[in-house]
């Protein structure tokens, strides 16, 4: 180990050297935005373009909220505004309008948002600065990385304006119903989607392999792996995922290309297809998918909780652990999507061994973050206050999950919205809380400014507040019967009853959307006139805040060189609460092994 | 233990406030699921159930509800009493401590013995769920397509005529063989009608693409698959009553309103139902194909022009 890192901080100090020299620092015009190979820069970029998918993905859930609480009425002020194939002439939603809805909420805010947010945002960002190097590995791939994005953002929006409109489909975009033309009558949008989607894999590949190769190789010297802080470890993972994911995704999005538009028919029965084989192939992707959404904002979380309860992480070995079994049990319950698909049912029985089995590196997780603001000092700020709702949240979406881990329950609550409910306790309580409570603890570093305090608390509740509002009513919705992706729940006799659980949620909903205002202002007012940030301004251990900002290109002007773990706080007998990992500890003080 | 901290924690102004906040918020979110099993008719609980294998699964259900209440209690509790508990104050350190390897083994193990003890039960409940249908079960054939539902009963040789999934089109939608004297016997209706007290063994058919048969009063879902019949699905009604059937895989434009009434019947009412059918199709010797194209002809395969309006 120690010889590999010799070598490849002599990398790392040579690229950074050398790109610092090349950068034209003194004339940042558009292209300084536009094509920046700095991977600051890139996570800058990532970061505008995931806020703005985040507030049109999040625009398209209140609609369909709207829709549910009150079907069949005009959408107020702006229904008029809505394309037609959305809306009707009075503006209220149409039946493939709120299908379109449901597919495009869906697939932007999986892949074009919390992606985006938690991985191209904090994966470019911060696994440079934590482990002491100087840039990725790739950083020319990096931008492409951006690129491929971005562009794929633009194909799946453009999917609104071809002749049929976007696909409807859902974002799983089961076969047949995506594969044939005459059943989704969307075949060009639907393409689309598939197109789009595969475009966002290559991105995602491409920022992968630069993950794991900038981590394997780029460490700065005594940066062993488990001195490394658990968002560098969590993103590191979620790479590796992702590099065995996605390209199961995009076969299965090419091979709807081909049955769409080139006559094959793989997931066709007339033509010896398996509809099946679709759901096989979405949900082998799908399932890790899920963890490549939560490990990051398991590890961001991990962090920030330590810092503000100035304790070092319970158990970090436990968590990486935890986080590897995650990882490869991640890959043996993709068929707990597909308990009562038609799948063998001594398969379903499996799957749901080995889904009860994956609970466990989760509640070991849960322990941990309990663990570690045990007997802690806390310290409420904004960050902080997200963290801590991050677990809670979390636990509600993991408690939930149980029900629908047993087959026999599944049979009943599978596609109501008591998964519906699930997946957004997760995916929202969880990814979104752990991605707002990043953006706000390194906005100092990110920006080199302090963000507003008073803004960030009102966000900080109402989020709290009206996220519980809009969901926790959801399981109720769900064991009361109510499907998921139905555009008028009041056509079922048994479900009118649960019409004002839908008003409910949907003022939540409502309140939600509200919560993002002062968020988006805090962010671009402090951009540019927050007060100052000191280099530390959490008295934080890692890497990233020994640098101040502007950070140059190249990161580091001396490749520091790291002592011990990343979380020594209120360690006995030193006068200042933190050890930073660049710094040796006294001769007086010992470090407990961790 | 606990008692003192209990104790301690009222002793706290604002730590007692803040705990009274916590219980009370934990009341109101325990009391929305602890009556789910009795309520029904309101905004709260589970709908009635009125199959045998719904009350088995909602057995499971009281049992995990339970059990992830208690976790949620505790772990919840513990964390905001933590919260308030380890707040900053001047003059207390944080303890500097790395983690305990007997408390990691400890609530490693304890979940992992709870889940797999819960996924065992599960796949028992699973698997008695999914046992073959007894002899005495009514066989129905249940045809999904965008967006309803048609239903094949057998006539009055007590058989369903034979099908086959590759032979189904939009002219032949059941994939009978016309050749078959029974296939014209068939009865086909757009209703689904059951007697109460016998089993009733379902082959899921879908025409175009993947369809669910969702009836949550029974507590039953499962997938309708293109070229397949899904032949594992039986259940037992204890009661009668008037449900709805309804698709619950996002199938297209109409999916939301792709529904068929449910009636559960005495044995007797059912008979006063299925008899005159039965012998209609008897009596009359009507060629195979336009038996069966006759009540096709009335739902077109595409989306009716109805479904773009609310």
């Amino acid at each position: 180990m120690s010889a590999s890192i010799t070598h490849d901080t002599h990398l790392a100090v040579d690229h950074g050297a050398g790109n610092h020299e090349n950068h034209g620092h003194g004339k940042p015009g558009i292209m300084h935005y536009l094509w920046n190979t700095d991977h600051k820069m890139i996570a800058m970029q990532f970061l505008t373009s995931a806020c703005f998918f985040l507030l049109f993905g999040g625009a398209m859930a209140l609609a369909m909220r709207w829709q549910l609480a009150f079907p069949g009425h005009s959408i107020p002020v702006i229904g008029h505004l809505l394309p037609h194939g959305i809306v009707n002439d009075e503006g209220a939603i149409i039946p493939s309008g709120y299908n379109v809805l449901v597919t495009m909420h869906g697939t932007i805010l999986v892949f074009w948002v919390v992606m985006p947010l938690l991985i191209g945002v904090f994966g470019n960002f911060l696994i440079p600065l934590k482990i002491g190097a100087g840039d990725m590995a790739f950083p020319a791939l990096n931008e492409l990385s951006y690129w491929l994005f971005a562009v794929s953002g633009v194909i799946v929006l453009s999917a609104f304006w071809v002749p049929g409109g976007a696909p409807g489909t859902g974002w799983t975009a089961y076969a047949p119903l995506s594969s044939v033309a005459a059943y989704n009558q969307t075949p060009i949008g639907q393409s689309l989607w598939c197109i789009a989607i595969f475009v966002n894999g290559l991105s995602s590949l491409t920022g992968a392999v630069n993950y794991i190769t900038t981590v394997i190789t780029m460490r700065a010297p005594g940066m062993t792996m488990f001195r490394m802080p658990l968002p560098v470890w969590a993103i590191f993972l979620t790479a590796i995922l992702l590099i065995l994911a996605i390209p199961v995704l995009s076969a299965a999005a090419a091979m709807i290309v081909f049955d769409l538009n080139f006559g094959t028919t793989f997931f066709r029965p007339s033509g010896y297809g398996q509809p099946l084989l679709w759901q096989h192939l979405f949900w082998f992707f799908g399932h890790p998918e899920v963890y490549i959404l939560i490990l990051p904002a398991m590890g961001l979380t991990s962090e920030i909780l330590a810092v503000f309860s100035r304790k070092p992480v319970f158990g970090y070995k436990a968590m990486v652990w935890a986080m590897i079994a995650i990882g490869l049990l991640g890959f043996i319950v993709w068929g707990h999507h597909m308990y009562v698909s038609g799948m063998n049912l001594t398969l379903s029985a499996a799957f749901s061994v080995s889904t009860m089995v994956i609970a466990v590196p989760s509640a070991i997780k849960t322990f941990n973050w309990m663990g570690t603001i045990w007997r802690g000092s806390i310290h409420y700020t904004v960050p902080m206050a997200f963290a801590v709702a991050f677990v809670s949240m979390f636990v509600i979406g993991g408690l939930s999950g149980i029900f629908m881990a047993s087959t026999p329950v599944d049979l009943f609550v599978h596609h109501t919205y008591f998964i519906v409910a699930h997946f957004h306790y997760v995916l929202f309580g969880g990814s979104m809380f752990a991605a707002f409570a990043a953006v706000y603890f390194w906005f100092p570093k990110m920006s080199g400014r302090m963000f507003n305090n008073t803004l960030g608390w009102i966000h900080f509740w109402m989020t709290f507040v009206f996220f519980n509002l809009t969901f926790f009513p959801m399981h109720n919705l769900g064991l009361g019967g109510m499907m998921r992706r139905i555009a008028d729940p009041t056509v079922y006799d048994c479900l009118k009853q649960l019409q004002p659980l839908n008003v409910v949620c949907t003022i939540g909903a409502m309140g939600l959307g509200l919560a993002t205002i002062p968020f988006v202002i805090n962010m671009i007012w402090s951009m540019r006139s927050g007060p100052k940030a000191p280099a530390n301004p959490w008295n934080s251990t890692t890497l990233e805040w020994t640098v101040s900002h502007p950070i140059p290109h190249g990161n580091f002007t001396v490749t520091p060189t790291v002592y011990h773990g990343p979380y020594e706080y209120s360690i006995p007998g030193l006068v200042k609460d933190y050890l930073p990992q660049n710094e040796k500890a006294p001769s007086h003080v010992t470090l407990e092994a961790h | 233990m606990i008692m003192t901290i209990i104790r301690a924690a009222l002793n706290n102004r604002s730590v007692s406030r803040l705990l009274t906040g916590g219980i009370f918020l934990f009341s109101i979110l325990m009391a929305s699921g602890a009556f789910a099993e009795q309520r029904s008719g309101n905004v709260y609980g589970l709908p009635p159930c009125v199959t045998t294998t719904g009350l088995q699964i909602d057995s499971i259900i009281k049992i995990i509800f339970w059990l992830t209440g208690a976790v949620f209690i505790l772990t919840q509790g513990t964390y905001i009493y933590y919260l308030i508990a380890y707040r900053r104050r001047p003059g207390v350190p944080a303890h500097y401590s790395h983690g305990n390897n007997t408390l990691e083994i400890i609530w490693t193990t304890a979940p992992t013995i709870v889940f797999l003890a819960l996924a065992i039960y599960s796949n028992r409940v699973w698997e008695q769920i999914h046992r073959p249908a007894p002899d005495n079960a009514l066989t129905i054939d249940v045809s999904s397509y965008q967006f309803g539902w048609q239903f094949r009963y057998p006539g009055v040789s007590g058989k369903l005529a034979p099908m086959d999934v590759r032979k189904i089109t939009p002219e032949n939608p059941f994939g009978t063989d016309a050749e078959n004297p029974k296939t014209s016997q068939d009865v086909i209706t757009t209703d689904f009608v059951i007697p109460v007290g016998r089993p009733v063994h379902v082959l899921l058919h879908a025409r175009d693409v993947i369809h669910s048969f969702y009836i949550p009063e029974f507590r039953l879902y499962q997938d309708c698959v293109p070229g397949r019949t899904i032949g594992w699905v039986w259940f037992q009604a204890i009661q009668t009553g008037d449900f709805q059937l309804a698709c619950n895989q996002l199938c297209g434009t109409g999916h939301y309103n792709m529904k068929a009434p449910i009636k559960v019947v005495s044995e007797e009412e059912f008979q006063k139902w299925l008899t005159p059918r039965q012998q209609k199709n008897a009596g009359t010797v009507v060629p195979a194909a336009a038996a069966v194209s006759s009540p096709t002809k009335a739902v077109s395969l595409t989306a009716p022009s109805s479904t773009n309006t609310l």
